[in-house]
């Protein structure tokens, strides 16, 4: 090395200048202003330049206050909603890992012949499934005599036109289909893994947007796909007994606690022996909370099944004094704000509106006539006045598909599963896939001889090999679900229907409440810690897990 | 049998795509129609043209590429220069500076929020362009990245330049950046995408309609369109373009990227 120290400080210096400035302006720095204003009564509002109220030191209080004064079950809460988000993370992790093994067993051809022949066949595969599709469903001669019409959604349609437009969607369907078999041929595992990543790529508003449609209750996805299932299921739900409901669900619980239990006890056991490693232990924990979470889920779906049977819905007729009632709650709402539009609501819908009126259409009539507050209050109110009977439906023969974003009790979950969707594909499987990459094939080879395959292979020599990835997956995970689900629930929910967490919180309190910047500040150094915990015990038993 | 498995999961990824493209080209009426028959009354391309018509889309658009553009541009200067000083150059106190850039990795982004929100204030640069690029121009991540990167340049090859005559200057320009040229790709791609899809500093930042950028944008359309499901639907698919077009033309070094920073972190 040339120089002296002060030289090669000073060239070193001359590089890093740039890059330090912003660090210690925008990194360095605000951590420990945070740190300070964490301490202090800091609330723009009250402290900015317009006036000149000094910045208070107030020691812990902020942290009190959160953690254990009035406002502390905000705080409490908000931290569950993130650990209910958080149950996804395992879900997550298998099913990544179950996809990557997928990609790695090559199973498409891999030479440039085998390839050729893929794209024929799986074009020819395709046109035939679209042409078959196209023969089979497509609907006779419009009939010349005027039909009956049905209304889906908002249209009005013949049966004859029903069909046409669910021939040609079919005909759609069979071309995509077609097109990820020929891809899939064609370009192997990278199509899919592209195909795999694209939601992870895409987060954002626009693709939860996306999913804010699916959602929605009536004319979303997934409704539209639960409907038929939940019919069917609802004819059980009425004749059994709800005690039975809730004691299936309740088993499930107590099933998946004792499945856990035993597992867990069994790999301690194993691993006090000696007979296996810390690694197997891991495991274990990683499939007793993917399948508890998933129990759980499912007890959950049980117990609440006969209250759901039971709740008035959307769907839910209101007759004359109910409707009056409901629209005059809104009514009166409005009128709060601005008096002359809660009158003309008032006067409009007695007018137009002649019961029977569903819950649904009465929203989206006061929806449209004076924004979503009005929707919101004259839904609450129409549903609170409803008797919650069986009678109480007008199609009393399928059981409801919940309302995902809106109601409180699924909202959460709702999250969840779009988490879920997001994360199976993303950078966890990527890492899967390389950690699948570097395991070193002689030890398949040995295994062979033994005349170890499928599960045994898997448990005694691919997951221990994997167990870097997967310790740094389960670090990188809970430090990311910690600090997530800010922009899903702003996007989807606004916050509403109970599904603020953490990093919402801080938001809230920062930046919409008065921008109390020190209450804040101390919720977001309170995640600091949790993250820092977390962190510190993944590391305990990670570095178990790994170093054997 | 698994490449059945593997279309079915295919499927379960494009098919919210396909129904959204079939909804983009729906009318509002319609649009209810989807979820039954999977196939629009009327198809309705014109709906892409709309939106530019309804709200400032073009405006958000450019404001995306404009602001994550620039992001990136800053970053690979500043990020690689650091790196080049952290990765290349012996200097008191190097390897502490290092830790304590590493350490900050570790402070979740929220903890920055307010107090750069009150900086970004005091330095008058609230709602504008210079708010929304500044703070992000600077990364530890992206200079421990590019770091890592550097490290597994061969030193002998610089020494060769040094002996030549060649300041730090020109190693750095002419024998280290062509050769870290991967490790910036990598460090540029998960830059762009993470301020192109940026969501919370754009929400606090920027109060001005004409500085909005897409996710702010698109979210302030569906409040005020929100009825018109089509139009949203094509306004969200054609915000998604930039970053499939980016994945597909790089996503070997992209994937690649993943596995570095896992390895190395």
């Amino acid at each position: 090395m040339i120089g002296s120290p002060r030289r090669r400080l000073l060239i070193a210096l001359a590089f890093l200048l740039p890059n330090l400035a912003g660090f210690l302006v925008f990194t360095a720095g605000p951590i420990l202003v945070s740190l300070w204003m964490s301490f202090t009564d800091l609330q723009l509002t009250k402290h900015n330049d317009l006036s000149d109220v000094p910045i208070r030191y107030v020691g812990f209080d902020n942290y009190a206050r959160i953690l254990w004064g009035d406002e502390s079950h905000l705080f409490w809460d908000y931290f569950g909603n993130t650990l209910f988000l958080m149950l996804g993370i395992p879900i997550g992790i298998a099913g990544s890992l179950a996809l990557a093994l997928m990609l790695h067993a090559e199973v498409t051809p891999s030479t440039a012949r085998g390839r050729r022949r893929g794209v024929v066949a799986g074009l020819v595969l395709t046109g035939m499934m679209c042409l078959g599709v196209w023969i089979l469903t497509t609907p006779g001669a419009q009939p010349s005599a005027p039909e009956m019409s049905t209304e889906i959604g908002l249209t009005d349609l013949s049966a004859w036109q029903v069909d046409l437009l669910r021939s040609r969607g079919a005909v759609l369907g069979a071309a995509v289909l077609g097109f990820l078999i020929t891809a899939g041929l064609a370009i192997g595992p990278v199509f899919f893994r592209t195909l795999f990543y694209l939601p992870n790529l895409l987060a954002g508003v626009a693709l939860f947007l996306l999913w804010k449609t699916l959602y929605k209750p009536q004319g979303g996805l997934v409704n539209a796909g639960l409907e038929p299932v939940l019919g069917a299921f609802h004819g059980a739900v009425r004749a059994a007994p709800s005690f039975l409901w809730y004691a299936s669900g309740v088993l499930m619980w107590v099933g998946a606690l004792a499945a856990s239990v035993v597992l867990i006890a069994r790999g301690v056991m194993k691993l006090r022996h000696g007979e296996a490693g810390g690694a197997a232990l891991a495991g274990r924990l990683l499939i007793v909370a993917t399948l508890s979470s998933m129990a759980a889920g499912a007890g959950y779906l049980l117990v609440q099944a006969p209250e759901r049977a039971l709740l008035p819905t959307g769907r839910t007729m209101l007759d004359a004094p109910a409707l009056s009632q409901a629209v005059s709650a809104a009514a009166a709402e409005l009128r709060a704000s601005d008096p002359e539009v809660g009158t003309e609501l008032l006067l409009r819908a007695s007018e137009r509106l002649e019961p029977p009126v569903s819950v649904a259409a009465l929203s989206d009539y006061v929806d449209a006539l004076s924004g979503p507050t009005a929707g919101r209050a004259v839904r609450r109110e129409a549903l609170s006045l409803t008797e919650p009977t069986y009678d109480g439906l007008t199609s009393g023969d399928s059981l409801h598909p919940p309302e995902w974003l809106i109601d409180e009790a699924w909202a959460k979950t709702a999250l969840l599963i779009m988490g879920i969707w997001f994360s199976l594909g993303g950078s966890t499987m990527l890492l899967y896939l390389a950690g699948l990459a570097n395991v070193p094939p002689e030890l398949y080879e040995a295994a062979a001889i033994d005349g170890a395959t499928g599960w045994r292979r898997f448990i005694n020599i691919t997951w221990p090999q994997l167990a870097p990835t997967t310790f740094f997956i389960v670090v990188m995970s809970t430090i990311g679900g910690l600090q997530g689900g800010f922009e899903q629930a702003m996007v989807m929910t606004e916050g509403k229907a109970d599904t603020v967490v953490l990093a919402y919180y801080v938001y809230n309190l920062a930046f919409r409440d008065q921008f109390q910047l020190g209450l804040a500040s101390a919720v977001a150094w309170v995640m600091f810690a949790l993250i820092f915990v977390l962190t510190m015990v993944n590391f305990r038993f990670g570095s178990r897990m790994t170093n054997e | 049998m698994l490449f059945a498995g593997l279309i079915a999961v295919g499927v379960s990824f494009v098919a919210p795509f396909v129904w959204q493209v079939l909804m983009s080209m729906s009318t509002i009426t319609d649009v209810d129609l989807l979820s039954k028959t999977w196939f629009p009354l009327d198809v309705r391309p014109e709906n892409y043209a709309r939106v530019f018509d309804q709200v400032g889309y073009g405006t958000y658009f450019f404001n995306s590429l404009f602001v994550a553009g620039w992001v990136t541009l800053l970053q690979i200067i500043t990020c690689s220069m650091a790196a080049y000083a952290f990765s290349r150059l012996r200097w008191p106190g190097r390897d502490q500076l290092f830790l304590l850039y590493l350490g900050t990795l570790m402070i979740p982004g929220v903890v920055l929020m307010a107090p750069n929100f009150a900086i970004i204030l005091q330095l008058g640069m609230f709602n504008t362009y210079a708010g929304l690029i500044i703070p992000s121009a600077f990364s530890a991540y992206g200079t421990f990245l590019l770091r890592q990167f550097m490290l597994t340049i061969p030193p002998s090859l610089d020494e060769a330049a040094s002996i030549d005559g060649a300041g730090h200057w020109r190693i750095f320009t002419q024998v280290i950046l062509p050769l870290a040229r991967p490790g910036i790709i990598v460090m540029s791609i998960f830059t762009f995408l993470f301020n192109y899809n940026s969501f919370f500093w754009p929400l606090i930042l920027v109060k001005d309609d004409n500085l909005r950028t897409l996710p702010i944008g698109l979210l302030q359309f569906e409040a005020s369109h929100g009825r018109d499901t089509p139009l949203i639907m094509a306004g969200s698919l054609m915000a998604m373009a930039p970053p499939i077009l980016l994945f597909l033309l790089l996503q070997k070094h992209l994937v690649k990227g993943v596995q570095l920073g896992a390895v190395k972190g």
